[in-house]
């Protein structure tokens, strides 16, 4: 048993007319939460099919548990929430979470106790009787996710399962990612909400325009890419941009809000300097700190729509 | 194999629970119920009685004993009405009026020339009305046969006695000896047979396609092709439907047993007397046909369900659907009609080809069945046949709907459908 869950090699899809995915590699460790992150049409779909075993890859090689046999093969061993939500409309909740576990090779008793337990345990319990068709969007959602959880897989992989859901729900679900994480599930995700992806994920990879821009654990990404951050709050707007005019020449990339900055400074730049040089105008500062740049800040770097040249990097 | 199970069961027990389920199980016997007890009901009712005007154009006696015969048949209350030559027309001008305005039912017109030419017209409301008409063009006749011979000096009372009732009285010759059954009997059996089996596996065909479809559009085929077979899934689709099918077959044909066995009590509470319920013959089912109608519906519906999987496999949308379904539907309808052709000639060339031929095999051959004495090596040639091809087409079926069902878009022509079944 390898300490590889997942491992693409060279895959590559094509559409008519277009690449939806092109030369991917990509490794997810056991236990790993791995997050799939890119902007929308970056393939991120494309490439979670053709690891589920639904879309065959043009080129390239999947493996699974150290494996070709396929996604379908493993099936048992995997949970998977496509992007597209879908589910029996017209059939009782608890009577379609059952099936969706049979299918899945779960004994039916077994899986209906399986299903009770994750319904109460989401605060579903008295909806387990009614249509899934009455449930709100919010509801299906949580419905099935249930779904992909029922055989206890070792591997779950969830696409964009963040979407759609209010911030309470998205709550329930993270705190649930977690606590499979920690007993040893591996989880892959895509989403484009970095903020979710920074506070779970412990590996990243970045697809833009089908291709990786980067990929490996989440400190040594933002170690590699991430040069040198500061944050800057000033008292007044006005005060501040006058200021940051004074300091543009030491600053690679900004993303100023106005009051507040967060600047990436060019290589071999003192953040000291950049203090002296702010002080100096007179602009009143409220705070001024060397930070770890964010992960949005280094996709919007990497895959942003400056970085159409990007290239491939490997952390 | 639990999985195919899993998927049998959801499909079955959904639709079992359905409404749509409990209609149809309902109002299938009370169907069955009134195809019994209507043509009863319909034939001791006594008819309604046509007023009519005869219109006597110088016939002389004729007119009224035309009239004597046609009022004791209690449909028509006749009154006779000499017409002088010249004031004819202004008199059917004025009559026309009467029937417009629904005083008369109609206006029969009897000559001089009507004994010599056999010629008398019949203007009226009810002229659609198949019996009436009949009834009055036989009384026609009679009159006018014994009207000639009369002249011919033939006395009237043997003339009577010549025009007797006859009654050509069909019975079936099977292998077994007479039947008793009546030739409209045996015909109407072979006609519901074929209807039944036509209705039953059109409805349920389209069953599997409306769901396969509806994994398609909620996009739950997803997760379900992660989980199990395409072919897996089929399977436990078609047997799953399939299972609803005999299951509300053999509740309708419970009914239908009783209702034939009681009903004598039944009809007896529409207040008709027992000889007349026994004056028709009811077929005789045999448990023979039976299994021969089960086995053809289970392999009809096996191959027409497979394709009836296809067209939902490849479609996205209902209106595209109901398009795609048109060529199955085709063959299904293009069975039946042959089927009519069957009953008139179930051992005829044609009969006996497409009870061969597999599309049509399952409608054909149960009808021959019933209407016929089908020879032991035509039913097994035919079956081997339909088995053969049945397991050939649900195999070529799987293999397009296990890549239709993740297509969405443009709907595929033959030729990819083709490419699609061959790949691998």
């Amino acid at each position: 048993m390898t300490d590889t869950i997942v491992a693409a090699a060279g895959i590559a899809k094509r559409f008519a007319g277009h690449v939806a995915v092109a030369d991917l590699s990509l490794e997810v460790p056991k236990g790993a939460v791995y997050g799939l992150l890119g902007p929308n049409g970056a393939g991120k779909t494309t490439t979670i099919r053709m690891i589920m075993n639904i879309t065959i890859p043009d080129e390239g090689t999947i493996e699974l548990f150290g494996d070709r046999m396929g996604g379908r093969h493993h099936s048992a061993r995997i949970g998977y929430l496509p992007e597209e939500r879908g589910l029996y409309r017209k059939m009782r909740v608890r009577d379609m979470l059952i099936f969706l576990a049979e299918a899945k090779g779960v004994d039916r008793a077994r899986g209906a106790a399986k299903v009770d337990e994750w319904l109460h345990r989401l605060d579903l319990g008295e909806w387990g009787p009614r249509k899934v068709e009455e449930l709100s969007k919010g509801m299906q959602q949580k419905v099935q996710f249930i779904g992909t959880m029922l055989h206890e897989p070792e591997l779950l992989i969830l696409d964009e399962p963040f979407s759609g859901l209010d911030p309470i729900n998205q709550q329930v679900l993270k705190d649930i990612v977690v606590h499979l994480s920690r007993s040893g599930t591996t989880i892959i995700f895509s989403t484009h909400q970095m903020d979710v992806a920074e506070k779970i994920c412990d590996h990243v990879c970045i697809i833009a325009r089908g291709r990786k821009v980067l990929d490996g654990g989440l400190a040594e990404v933002k170690r590699v890419h991430g040069g040198t951050h500061v944050a800057v709050a000033f008292e007044d707007g006005a005060a501040g941009a006058e200021a940051m005019r004074a300091v543009a020449d030491l600053v690679a990339a900004a993303d100023d809000s106005g009051v507040f900055a967060e600047l990436k400074l060019k290589d071999g730049v003192d953040p000291q300097l950049v203090l002296e040089r702010l002080m100096k105008t007179g602009a009143r500062i409220r705070r001024f700190e060397r930070i770890e740049p964010s992960l949005n800040r280094i996709f919007l770097d990497k895959a942003g729509p400056d970085a159409a040249d990007a290239e491939v990097a490997h952390a | 194999m639990r999985k195919v199970w899993a998927v049998i069961r959801r499909e079955f027990v959904e639709r079992v629970r359905s409404k749509w389920f409990l209609i149809s199980t309902i109002l299938g016997p009370l169907f069955m119920i009134s195809v019994t007890v209507l043509p009863s009901l319909l034939m001791t009712r006594a008819g309604r009685v046509n007023h009519i005007v005869l219109v006597d154009e110088g016939s002389g006696s004729f007119a009224e004993r035309l009239s004597t015969q046609l009022q004791a048949t209690g449909r028509y209350a006749v009154t006779v009405l000499p017409a002088a030559a010249g004031r004819d027309s202004v008199l059917q001008d004025s009559l026309t009026n009467a029937v417009r305005q629904e005083a008369l039912d109609g206006v029969l017109t009897v000559s001089t020339a009507t004994v010599e030419s056999g010629m008398a017209t019949y203007r009226g409301r009810n002229i659609s009305s198949i019996t009436d008409m009949s009834v009055m063009e036989g009384l026609l006749r009679q009159t006018v046969v014994t009207e000639r011979l009369a002249q011919h000096g033939v006395d009237a009372s043997i003339v009577q006695d010549a025009q007797r009732g006859i009654t050509l009285r069909t019975e079936r010759i099977s292998k077994h000896g007479t039947t008793g059954e009546s030739g409209m009997v045996t015909f109407f059996l072979g006609y519901g047979v074929g209807i039944v089996l036509y209705m039953i596996i059109l409805i349920y065909g389209i069953n599997v396609m409306r769901s396969v479809l509806e994994e398609k559009q909620t996009r739950i085929i997803e997760v379900l092709v992660s989980s199990l077979r395409p072919f897996q899934l089929m399977l436990g689709k078609v047997i799953g439907v399939g299972g609803v099918g005999l299951f509300q077959f053999g509740i309708w044909g419970l009914t239908g047993y009783l209702v034939v066995h009681f009903r004598v009590q039944i009809l007896g509470a529409f207040h008709v007397s027992a000889a007349q319920v026994g004056a028709f013959t009811m077929p005789a089912i045999s448990g023979g046909l039976l299994a021969v109608i089960a086995v053809y519906f289970v392999l009809g519906f096996l191959l027409y369900s497979a394709l009836f999987a296809v067209v939902g496999a490849t479609v996205t949308a209902d209106s595209e659907a109901q398009q795609a379904q048109q060529p199955v539907m085709m063959l299904l309808v293009f069975s039946l009609i042959v089927s009519f052709a069957a009953l008139n000639d179930p051992s005829g060339q044609m009969a006996v080809v497409t009870s061969m031929i597999p599309f049509s095999s399952p409608i054909i051959m149960p009808v021959r069945v019933a209407t016929s004495d089908v020879p032991t090596s035509q039913l097994v040639m035919s079956l081997a046949i339909a088995v053969a091809s049945s397991l050939l087409i649900v195999w070529l079926s799987g293999r397009v709907y296990r890549i239709g069902i993740l297509m969405y878009g443009k709907r595929p022509n033959l030729k990819e459908l083709w490419r699609w079944a061959r790949q691998s």
